[in-house]
């Protein structure tokens, strides 16, 4: 048996983090868009595409520590 | 009806004499899209606006001036006025109106001037109030110099030392400000120890008498000039009102007649004859050519130039490809002849979602509109998110009420988002979760404890009345129909591993929607080489992923044995899809391939979003329920003091409301994000132009 802190604090570390790295990558994005927006309302569309692809970073943080979690 | 409606091109030919009324009929049709006229063609320049333009635009810019001066919002404005009895009374009423409008902003305008003029004045005479010298005293002199200016510092004590006493200096009340008489010889020596000082020099008053006392008169004469303007803005108010209705209607039958005579800029014309090229929907096109031989007989000719397919043309495409050796993807990106405008064509209901489709871009006209997936999807989405009764009913209260009152764009379009997300709230809420607020309505086994030492709320025990699980059962097939058969928290595991299968459900609709798109535009070959290939890799995918979760999850060592029939399937499929997609987008499609696995893995954000909501939900009622209430607590008889009800009751009321406004923006977000970043990539291209007939929008007027 493996110890169960260690995993949920390993849980916590993957998705904390991955979140961090997410809203990093977002923020950058996000306010680029926003910029391209005010000059041109019909990038609304494209500009939140691109504003979330780095989310994907976070949900693999959740894939992983859903794995983790389960195996507790 | 899943394709925009289809388009035909026609050739409009007429004489000259005839333009104006050829004019008025095409914008009364409302259904040509007219195409600029590009030039190229022999004997025809571009067409030049009809005479009477010039005259409609010269009124309009008065029109335009006084509505200016007059501040007239014609956004606020509702009321309408007959067009004949604009036509009447337009020349005569501009100038009356015009004559009366610039009186009023004259007398408006010379008031503005006397006010500020003397405020300028007051502003120059307010530093020498406190001194108690007249103002002609402060000039005409021969031999003295007088310096008057603010200060930071006191400068008395240097000028006593520097000028030894031939000086004479008055500071005003506070200090910062002083004049200074000098002696004209001392003058350039006072002027430097004067700047050490921070000296800023200000001009020397004019007039006569004591400052205060002018100051006094000014400021008497600002308070009479303040109120004259007054008296001048209200007579101009009065006008506003009185002209409002007459300028508006005026403004817009002028414009009418403007954007009518200057449509011959759209066109190609000769000396004696035009020609228009225009799009009408094909449906139409027997309505348009009827209308015409009516009413003009053989002067107007309208003929049929093509009915136009779904069919892509690249200019030149075959050439380029053997010249440069591009592959047919790199080919199809080239620019492509002139599409048609695009109407979409879909029913009432999924129409509301059309908002959120044209938020992206237009549908192109050869792709299939994606409204009606949106329209089936994204509430889906959303209420699997929510997933909860209590939540779904306010939803469908607030969405039918937008629905019923809002006027604005945004505003319908998130109400259809809260109204129909809110009937599948409610359908998950009751058949898959059996959730209300976050309680259940009876306990299914997996959630009892989900907190040690309080046994979880259900609302068969709040209310004390039995609510059967197993609502009945679907003779035949044996189906009991149970009210939730998850929970949010409690059988997360299944529930993710659901939500996969949602998204790799929802990512081959997109697949098989692009396949249909590149059939109708490419035709059968490119489609299967381009779009068959991912559904393979996908199909592919989705028979991997049960062993995947075997091996991975669960730690089943046989699932990676080559006897297992579904691998072998799997990787059969995902391999062949991936070569046929590299042989036909090229190496893009080896970067491409993870997308597979990041996009179907992000759909467990469809239960990762509902499963937070739970948490909170859990902890308010934890707190307002089990801590404070006592109902469910281990050995601790529920509370039966009023204040303590009260208290609990407030925060579950105002913990729910919160989660509640952050189920809208998540849920719908996410929801609609699902949609945009996921699906549509499968198929949408957009970019498509919207059809824009030839017509008359009228607000303040009223034809008869």
């Amino acid at each position: 048996m493996v110890d169960a802190g260690l995993i949920a604090i390993g849980a916590g570390l993957a998705v904390g983090l991955t979140g961090l790295a997410s809203a990093l990558a977002e923020k950058d994005i996000g306010s680029a868009a926003i910029g391209a927006m005010t000059e041109n309302e019909k990038l609304f569309g494209k500009g939140l595409i691109l504003t979330v692809i780095p989310e994907t970073i976070v949900i693999f943080g959740l894939v992983v520590a859903i794995l983790l979690w389960l195996n507790m | 009806m899943l394709l925009p409606e289809p388009m035909s091109r026609i050739l409009v030919v007429g004489t000259k004499k005839r333009l104006p009324d050829a004019i008025d009929l095409l914008y009364g049709l409302e259904n040509v899209h007219v195409i600029d006229f590009q030039g190229g063609e022999e004997g025809f320049t571009l067409g030049a606006p009809l005479p009477e333009a010039s005259k409609a635009s010269h009124k309009l810019l008065k029109l335009r001036s006084a509505e200016k001066e007059l501040a007239i919002d014609a956004e606020a404005y509702e009321g309408t006025v007959a067009e004949s009895k604009i036509k009447s009374e337009l020349d005569e009423g501009i100038a009356r109106m015009e004559e009366e409008v610039r009186l009023a902003t004259e007398i408006r305008n010379a008031k503005q001037v006397r006010l500020s003029e003397a405020e300028a004045r007051l502003a120059q005479l307010e530093p020498y109030r406190t001194i108690p010298l007249e103002v002609e005293m402060y000039r005409g002199y021969d031999n003295l110099d007088v310096l008057a200016g603010h200060v930071r510092a006191d400068p008395e004590p240097a000028l006593e030392r520097g000028l030894s006493g031939h000086y004479e200096l008055f500071t005003a009340k506070g200090g910062s400000f002083v004049v200074l008489f000098v002696s004209s010889k001392h003058a350039d020596e006072a002027q430097r120890i004067l700047s050490e000082s921070g000296f800023t020099e200000v001009p020397l008053p004019v007039g006569s008498g004591l400052p205060a006392t002018a100051a006094a008169e000014l400021d008497k004469e600002i308070k009479s000039a303040k109120e004259e303007l007054e008296l001048a803005n209200k007579e101009i108010a009065k006008l506003n009102e009185k002209y409002t209705s007459m300028v508006l209607a005026s403004d817009e039958y002028l414009s009418i007649i403007v954007e009518k005579a200057e449509l011959p800029l759209r066109m190609g014309a000769s000396a004696h004859t035009f020609v228009l090229e225009a799009w009408v929907p094909t449906a139409s096109y027997d309505k348009v050519t009827s209308a015409f031989a009516e009413r003009f007989g053989d002067s107007i000719h309208v003929e049929l130039l093509e009915n136009r397919g779904r069919e892509e043309h690249h200019a030149d495409e075959e050439e380029i490809k053997m010249e440069s050796g591009m592959t047919s993807a790199e080919a199809m990106s080239l620019p492509i002849e002139e599409e048609p405008p695009v109407k979409l064509d879909h029913g009432r209901n999924s129409g509301r979602f059309e908002f959120f489709v044209k938020l992206l871009s237009t549908p192109r006209y050869n792709e299939i509109d994606p409204t009606i997936t949106v329209a089936i999807f994204f509430p889906m989405f959303f209420g699997l998110m929510v997933g909860d009764v209590g939540y779904a009913i306010p939803f469908l209260v607030l969405g039918a009420l937008g629905l019923k009152r809002c006027k604005s764009q945004e505003w319908r379009a998130i109400s259809t988002m809260l109204f129909y997300g809110g009937i599948w709230a409610a359908f998950f809420g009751l058949f898959l979760y059996g959730d209300m607020m976050g309680i259940e309505f009876t306990h299914a086994e997996h959630a009892k404890n989900l907190v040690s030492g309080w046994e979880t709320a259900t609302w068969a025990s709040l209310l004390g009345i039995d609510i059967p699980h197993t609502l009945f059962t679907i003779p035949g097939i044996d189906f009991d129909v149970n009210l939730g058969y998850a929970t949010k928290l409690g059988s997360v595991q299944i529930l993710l591993y659901g939500s996969l299968w949602v998204g790799l459900a929802h990512l081959i609709v997109g697949l098989i929607i692009g396949f249909y798109n590149m059939i109708i535009r490419h035709g059968l070959k490119a489609a299967i080489m381009e779009k068959m290939s991912w559904i393979m890799v996908m199909v592919g995918f989705g028979c991997l992923l049960p062993v995947i979760i075997d091996a991975l999850v669960i730690g089943n060592p046989d699932a990676l044995s080559l006897s297992n029939t579904l691998l072998l399937v799997g990787i059969g499929l995902f391999a062949v899809g991936m070569l046929m997609a590299v042989k036909g987008e090229g190496g893009k499609a080896l970067i491409d391939m993870p997308e597979v696995v990041s996009n179907v893995l992000s759909y467990t954000r469809l239960i990762a979003i509902g499963m937070s909501k739970a948490g909170m939900a859990l902890a308010f009622n934890y707190i307002a329920l089990g801590l404070i209430a006592g109902i469910g607590m281990e050995g601790v008889e529920p509370t039966t003091d009023l204040v303590m009800l009260i208290v609990a009751l407030s925060i579950f009321t105002a913990g729910h409301l919160m989660i509640f406004i952050l189920a809208i923006l998540s849920a719908g977000l996410h929801g609609i994000r699902l949609q945009y970043v996921e699906l549509f990539k499968k198929f949408y291209e957009g970019g498509g132009a919207d059809f824009d007939p030839l017509k008359i929008k009228r607000k303040h007027t009223v034809e008869e």
